[in-house]
């Protein structure tokens, strides 16, 4: 009886892997993506990220007619390069160079922008054959924000500005900022050479809202949140330019590219089109005006035709 | 926005994102279905294979129990080792969870048909075969039928969880809704369809169980 049951067991298993291997190739009619026939884009769970990711899908589908598949929710840029390199996914809809030097790169920080796009550029191509395209126009940096009558009446344009009313001012930051090496709050009051009051560390969604309702003075959020422009904060400028730059782009692995000749021009035409202020109004729509990032997605482009004329080889 | 209620939100969700909530509630319900066929194509054999051989039933049964004890979103993951990310993963993940109900009903409607009834279709002259289709699967057919429609209902609420694995679907409204702040309309206007969707399949196929009962004589 063991020796049956052992038997049907082992036979059990590759039953189930038989199928499931059989599975692995199959394309199911009426769900994009189950095969390989689409161009799989990934985006992380950031609204930004899907707006970014629907715009790629629709101006790949409006224009060169390609079936496109969204893989969304991912949980880091980590997990979206491993989707890259695995061959689970062909386009990265949003990565910031300031996240992948440190992160996927493993490389020191660089706080030029310029150089840190030229590093991603060429490590991108040497390591894993992908190509990081020219930024969007708009940079996901971290920047300290203040209310527009705090900004008024205590005359604050720059952080350091700030210096002088830190010492009285509770701060609400982001929790993974608060430990960081490199560029987290250690490091930042070295470098300004002020502390504030105290400092919080809360969830990076709720510092808007903290704010904007006099709880916290001064936060530490995200430059394209689309709550910067429904509350009015006012952005302080980086002056001793601590924070390191993220400007957003988009990364294709080459072996798309190869495959299908007419979509790296066709992605070319988002470059520089997008800055912080227009992102930080399509983040809105789709945090405020309750939107989803698709339909969004495609507003944006039927309102610009789709940038047609600005197709560019590299 | 944020002076609306919840429901007012949620109304007003829904008339500016028709469109893409339908579009993904097509998704959704292809993925379980898809995965919910699979397993009635693989589990009916294999139930109906073990109703003959007594023998296997407890291996065979006794596996899918197994299979069903794994918490789906270990289960997704674990799949996602294989298959990678993207909806195959989900169907295949659907496909197990929906073979212990569909097993394990087939094997007790074709167990629990009248030994008399058997064999008087063998006195009939009947071969194996005709008995099987012509007096069996039609008794059994209504407890498969339970069967299968216990999976729908079970694997409407797995596709769900497939948005973390980038499979789209209602779930991926959800948790949409859960990175927005404030976003409870947003869940509601994931969560609702996908209960919706779970009643509904579950009535449908109610009725086609009843349908397909046999008639007392």
């Amino acid at each position: 009886m063991l020796k049956l049951t052992k038997k049907v067991l082992v036979r059990l298993v590759l039953f189930l892997g038989g199928t499931l291997f059989l599975l692995t190739g199959c394309s199911f009619p009426g769900v994009s993506g189950s095969g390989e026939d689409a161009i799989r884009i990934a985006s992380q769970s950031s609204t930004e990220s899907q707006i970014m990711a629907n715009i790629l899908a629709e101006l790949i589908n409006h224009e060169l007619g390609y079936k496109t598949a969204l893989i969304s929710n991912l949980g880091s840029a980590t997990v979206a390069h491993q989707a890259m390199i695995r061959g689970d996914a062909d386009i990265s809809a949003t990565r910031y160079t300031g996240t992948d030097i440190t992160g996927t790169l493993q490389l020191p920080v660089v706080k030029d922008p310029q150089k840190a796009t030229q590093i991603v550029k060429r490590e991108f191509k040497k390591r894993y054959n992908q190509t990081w395209f020219p930024t969007y126009g708009f940079a996901d940096t971290y920047a300290f924000m203040v209310t527009q009558e705090t900004a008024k009446e205590k005359n604050i344009k720059t952080i350091s500005d700030l210096g002088k009313y830190a010492a009285e001012m509770n701060a609400g930051v982001d929790s993974s900022w608060m430990n960081r090496p490199g560029d987290g709050y250690k490091d930042f009051s070295e470098t300004y050479g002020f502390n504030f009051q105290r400092v919080y560390p809360m969830q990076i969604g709720l510092v808007y809202d903290a704010v904007e309702a006099g709880k916290m003075q001064a936060v530490l959020g995200y430059s394209t949140d689309g709550r910067i422009k429904s509350y009015k904060l006012k952005l302080l400028k980086d002056d001793k330019r601590f924070f390191p730059p993220y400007d957003c782009s988009l990364v294709v692995n080459d072996s798309l590219l190869k495959k299908y000749p007419k979509l790296a021009p066709l992605l070319h035409r988002l470059d520089g089109k997008i800055d912080l202020k227009t992102m930080q109004s399509l983040n809105y729509q789709v945090d405020n005006d309750l939107l989803e990032p698709a339909v969004v997605a495609q507003q944006f482009l039927a309102k610009h035709q789709y940038f047609k004329g600005s197709d560019k080889n590299d | 926005m944020t002076n609306l209620s919840t429901w007012e939100q949620f109304w007003y969700y829904l008339a500016n994102n028709g469109s893409y909530v339908l579009s993904q509630f097509t998704r959704h319900f292809l993925i379980s279905i898809y995965g919910v066929l699979i397993a009635a194509i693989v589990g009916i054999p294999v139930g109906i294979l073990i109703a003959r051989r007594r023998r296997l039933s407890a291996v065979v049964i006794g596996a899918a129990n197994v299979i069903q004890t794994v918490p789906s979103l270990a289960m997704l993951s674990i799949v996602m080792l294989g298959l990678g990310l993207g909806v195959n993963t989900v169907i295949f993940t659907v496909f197990l969870y929906s073979l212990l109900p569909i097993l394990k009903n087939t094997y007790t409607g074709m167990t629990s048909v009248d030994k008399t009834i058997l064999d008087s279709g063998k006195g009939m002259g009947m071969t194996s075969f005709q008995i099987l289709y012509m007096v069996e699967l039609p008794l059994a057919l209504s407890v498969i039928m339970a069967g299968i429609r216990n999976a729908l209902v079970v694997a409407i609420g797995i596709t769900a969880i497939g948005a973390f694995v980038g499979a789209g679907g209602l779930g991926d409204i959800i948790v949409r809704g859960t990175n927005a702040t404030g976003g409870g309309a947003i869940i509601l206007a994931g969560a609702l369809p996908t209960a919706l969707m779970a009643i509904v399949s579950d009535l449908v196929l109610g009725f086609l169980q009843r349908r397909l009962e046999p008639k007392k004589a």
